[in-house]
């Protein structure tokens, strides 16, 4: 807003950034499948695009591994040692291990997927679009609640989440209630909406910096422009940090969930 | 985040209609699933496998070193030990053939001594008998010198006293006396009786 002021009173134009920025039109298609519109657009190139990346760094990484590893092996084995023990021996413990590689393409996943948004000529984080991280959300629901189920029983498992121990007898009810939502309802939904909105907003952040700089630079006093290329240089290693830190969350949290589902019986 | 969506809200009364923006759509969910399914398929089936084993590889590597290392050091110790034990052996038996050398010096060094001591008293019985044998030889050669002197001496004191038969049997009595002592002294000793 504030933006857009200064762009109509420095006599540039200034078009703020807007959820259009989120749409893409189809290159190729669409094509009716099932009743779904499949169509290549922007997301889903970028999509392919950070699957094939995914997929050629970890095969490159571990196509000829030695026991002395190279720069490259350290690095990619660093990574799946990070998920390994930050977050299924932190968070579960040995017995999580099963889940390391569910958890492991969680976090790449969203990683790569974050990751796009500031990689120049990309600047489009994938996980942005609400449907990718409600897909590992809802992944992530069916199974730590399987899990759950699995071990202790559809009765025990809901025991076991709606009762904690150690409640008085008057507070057994209303945190029953509370606990059930919390955990069978809103997870997927707070583990969708950090993960959108923090991709939304850094987007945005960018996008406001990064097109002001240009505003500047196209308007009077170049010298204007400084201050927010800075902000906006300073903005893309915050981001970097971010992208890495949702992916960690992300991936941390489900664990989390996964311990509570694995948990002994009260 | 919820001022992001406090925003995001703002946004969508004022325009077109952005919550359809953001929306999620069908085919990103298909989509979505399906690539999420692969890169789970490619993790669980090729990348973390190889990463355990290479982890499982690398830790009987290194385990097999260490135990080698082990090994190596235990052996090390044995060979020092080994070599210790030879090199004290070999310094008694420097000491051993030392002491031997030193017995067998000794013993010969005695040896010599006895001999030359018997040698030198050899010399020195021989040069006593010597040193005897030509002091009686001069002794005797003496005798005769002061025979001859005192004879000598004695004819010139009573030449004038002595008969002709006595003088006679006197110079018999000489001559064989010299004869005598011509038997027992050297021709040497005359030269220096006359001189």
């Amino acid at each position: 807003m504030t933006v857009g002021l200064l762009g109509s009173v420095l006599g540039v134009a200034f078009e703020p950034p807007s959820t259009r920025d989120f749409v893409f039109d189809y290159l190729v298609g669409p094509v009716k499948i099932f009743g779904i519109e499949f169509g290549l657009n922007y997301i889903m190139i970028l999509l392919i695009i950070a699957v094939a990346a995914m997929l050629l760094v970890f095969y490159l990484a571990f196509r000829k591994p030695t026991i002395v590893p190279g720069k490259f092996q350290v690095l990619m084995e660093g990574a799946v040692e990070f998920v390994r023990t930050q977050v299924v021996i932190q968070m579960i413990g040995p017995e999580g291990l099963p889940f390391l590689a569910f958890l492991s393409t969680l976090f790449f996943f969203i990683f790569f997927g974050n990751i796009l948004e500031v990689i120049p000529f990309v600047s489009f984080p994938l996980n942005s679009r609400l449907a990718f991280p409600l897909v590992m959300a809802l992944i992530s629901w069916v199974v730590y609640n399987t899990v759950g189920i699995r071990r202790h029983g559809l009765v025990g498992y809901l025991k076991l989440v709606m009762f904690p121990p150690g409640v008085p007898v008057a507070m057994k009810l209303p945190l029953a209630l509370i606990e059930f939502f919390s955990v069978i309802i809103v997870r997927p939904i707070t583990l969708t909406v950090r993960l959108t909105a923090n991709m939304i907003a850094g987007h945005f952040l960018l996008a406001v910096f990064f097109l002001g700089s240009i505003v500047f630079l196209t308007g009077v006093p170049y010298i204007f422009a400084v201050v927010p290329f800075a902000l906006a240089v300073v903005l893309v290693g915050f981001e970097i940090f971010v992208s890495s830190l949702q992916a960690f969350i992300f991936a941390v949290l489900t664990a989390s969930y996964l311990a509570g589902a694995m948990a002994e019986e009260h | 985040m919820i001022a992001v969506l406090t925003r995001l809200w703002i946004v969508a009364q004022a325009e077109d209609k952005p919550i359809k923006d953001l929306s999620p759509k069908l085919q990103e969910l298909v989509v979505g699933a399906i690539a999420f399914a692969v890169v789970f398929v490619f993790m669980s089936k090729w990348v973390i496998p190889r990463v355990n084993k290479l982890l499982e590889d690398r830790r009987g590597r290194i385990q097999g070193d260490l135990e080698k290392a082990e090994e190596a050091k235990t052996e090390g110790q044995q060979m020092l030990a080994d070599y210790r034990q030879q090199l004290a052996g070999a310094r008694d038996e420097a000491n051993r053939i030392i002491e031997e050398a030193r017995r067998t010096a000794e013993a010969m060094r005695r040896d010599m001594t006895g001999k030359a001591e018997q040698e030198y008293q050899a010399i020195l019985g021989r040069a006593q008998d010597e040193i005897r044998g030509e002091r009686d030889r001069v002794f005797q050669e003496l005798k005769s010198q002061v025979g001859q002197l005192s004879l000598a001496l004695a004819e010139r004191v009573v030449r004038e006293t002595l008969d002709k038969e006595r003088q006679l049997r006197l110079v018999d009595e000489y001559i064989e006396e010299l004869a005598g002592l011509g038997r027992s002294a050297g021709n040497g000793s005359r030269d220096g009786g006359e001189s």
